[in-house]
């Protein structure tokens, strides 16, 4: 498999338009990510992937060819849901024996996936003794049980610990290096910025962008906050960023001084420092979280006239 | 029809059902009633089987119910609850195997306890009471198999775990105990209009009434049917497969029917 495909999905449920003509791909080797509010329809767009949720007017392309999610596919995914909970009374590894036996993977796999999670010394333990976050982690060993070549992880992030949040983020690396597909989705745009290559952002069912994180700080155009460490003569520096336009915000902490710059202008406020060279010790440029930005371009597509679509 | 996918979730659901503690106490439960009623029967000598036999199809036909039911309840919504009904229909598998393993998962489980309370009343009982128990063995599976199936059936349409068990129960009630009552309160209401046919068709479309009356003359003879009211013979046998085909095959069927619309976008 080189890439997934899909086009035009659109999910109704009863009233609600659940999922509205969306199309997005996913190439071999990309970690790509569904972003959006709670009922953006990302567990949805998920489901359509795993074949939970049979729709008429979807097409799924497998290296161009008309794919539908039947055995043969499924063979090649693995997943974890969201929340998810197993028998109390199974142990960690009688769970994984099955999926196991379901999939036909070699039991050795069993021990090695255990590991990998870091749940060697509790696989043989009861589920029921297990924190939130050793159960995701079981979750996270049944995805990657038998190394499928698509995963698919809805809010893989829930109740991990650092240690939990490691593991993910080997299995992320993992992937990618092998060329194999991540499908994601997450409330967590900042943890997760760094460790994927794109971010289709869904809102009412409507995929509002689809494209790499710097791409998206980029269609934003969020300003930058610019920091000095300033020395002497603070109150002239102080004065002539005012004089340039920018309002300033005094740092009360080391009295140093800040201004927001829109992303275009930071060569005018360079300018100014230097001309006080002598004055400013450090500057720091700050990019906005991608928090900021996914709010910035969730309000945009909610209220632009143009499908909703951010171009 | 069943697959690698559906003979390892077979496999899989009958070792949680033997890991459950509420299947381990109503097995051990069963056993002792059975043996009390095995060992009643022994006290009565030469006609132990007369006695046994009838008193265990009045257990039977209140505790088996029960148990079934109560195993089927949990089959789809609980896997709902816990988010692993995705993650099942994730792996290579239908939905039709799905619910036909965890049907047969947990008759397996059933099964097993069924023969554990037989068995158990067997030993106790003596050899004397052996061919009363391995007769009452099969058609007590049967029973339990119908209301595993109406269990699995509530499964699949309700949407928490907790209704799914309520419902269970009041289902059981009204099998067992409210159904024959109503046909009672519909002779009197009726004062008496309604014929004997229908009375009788009527206990026989109930798996819980069918159970009793068929076990009951099996037991006691014929005659026994007499003494219960009904002066209608024995539905012939063919009915009778239909009935428990009926019982057993539709609510499993109307299953899958629910779970396949419940993954469809309308």
């Amino acid at each position: 498999m080189k890439r997934i495909d899909l086009e035009h999905v659109s999910v109704r449920f009863g009233e609600v338009q659940a999922l509205s003509d969306v199309s997005t791909s996913i190439s071999s080797g990309e970690v790509v990510m569904l972003a959006g509010p709670n009922g953006a329809g990302k567990s949805t767009l998920l489901k359509v992937v795993l074949g939970l949720l049979e729709v008429d007017d979807c097409v799924m392309r497998v290296d161009g060819e008309h794919t539908r999610p039947d055995r043969s596919f499924k063979k090649h995914l693995g997943y974890l849901p969201e929340s998810v909970a197993f028998a109390e009374s199974l142990t960690g590894q009688q769970v994984l024996r099955f999926f196991a036996r379901a999939r036909g993977v070699a039991p050795e796999q069993i021990t090695t996936v255990l590991r990998r999670v870091g749940l060697t010394s509790a696989g043989h333990r009861a589920i029921r003794g297990y924190s939130h976050g050793m159960r995701q982690r079981l979750g996270l060993a049944i995805a990657i049980l038998g190394d499928p070549a698509l995963l698919i992880l809805d809010e893989p992030t829930g109740g991990l610990d650092q240690e939990g949040l490691a593991v993910l983020w080997g299995v992320l690396a993992e992937w990618r290096a092998k060329g194999r597909f991540v499908l994601l989705s997450s409330h967590d745009l900042t943890l997760l910025e760094r460790r994927v290559d794109r971010i289709c952002l869904l809102c009412d069912g409507r995929l509002l962008v689809d494209a790499s994180p710097s791409e998206l700080r980029e269609r934003a155009a969020l300003p930058v906050r610019v920091s000095f460490d300033v020395g002497e003569n603070t109150t002239a520096f102080a004065d002539a960023l005012a004089v340039a336009g920018y309002v300033e915000q005094r740092d009360p902490q080391n009295g140093g001084i800040s201004v927001m710059v829109p992303p275009h202008g930071l060569l005018g406020v360079l300018d100014v420092r230097s001309r006080f060279n002598g004055t400013v010790r450090q500057v720091r440029v700050e990019e906005p979280g991608l928090d900021a930005v996914y709010e910035c371009l969730l309000n945009r597509g909610t209220t632009s006239g143009n499908g909703g679509r951010v171009l | 029809m069943i697959g690698r996918v559906g003979l390892s979730l077979i496999a899989h659901e009958l070792l949680e059902r033997t890991r459950d503690r509420w299947v381990l106490v109503v097995s051990v439960l069963f056993a002792l009633l059975a043996s009390g009623a095995s060992l009643y029967g022994q006290s009565a000598g030469a006609a132990a089987d007369a006695l046994t036999g009838p008193s265990l199809v009045t257990l039977v036909s209140l505790l088996v119910p029960l148990v079934g039911g109560i195993l089927g309840h949990d089959a789809i919504v609980g896997e709902r609850e816990r988010n692993t009904l995705g993650l099942l229909l994730s792996l290579p598998v239908t939905r039709v195997e799905v619910v036909l393993a965890k049907y047969l998962g947990r008759l397996a489980a059933l099964a097993g306890a069924v023969f554990f309370g037989l068995g158990a009343a067997a030993i106790v009982g003596g050899g004397g009471q052996f061919t009363v128990l391995v007769s009452l063995f099969w058609p007590t599976l049967l029973l339990g198999a119908t209301f595993l199936s109406i269990g699995v059936l509530i499964s699949s349409i309700t949407a928490r775990q907790v209704t799914a068990a309520s419902t269970v129960v009041a289902l059981w009630f009204g099998f067992v105990f409210f159904y024959d009552l109503g046909l009672l309160a519909l002779l009197v209401a009726t004062d008496g209009a309604v014929s004997q046919e229908v009375i009788a068709q009527l206990v026989y479309a109930n798996p819980a009434g069918l159970f009793r009356i068929e076990m009951m003359a099996h037991f006691a003879g014929p005659e026994v049917l007499e003494g219960l009211g009904m002066t209608v013979g024995l539905p012939s046998a063919w009915a009778s497969v239909c009935i428990w085909g009926a019982w057993t095959i539709a609510p499993v069927a109307l299953s899958v029917v629910a779970l396949n619309r419940s993954g469809r976008s309308r």
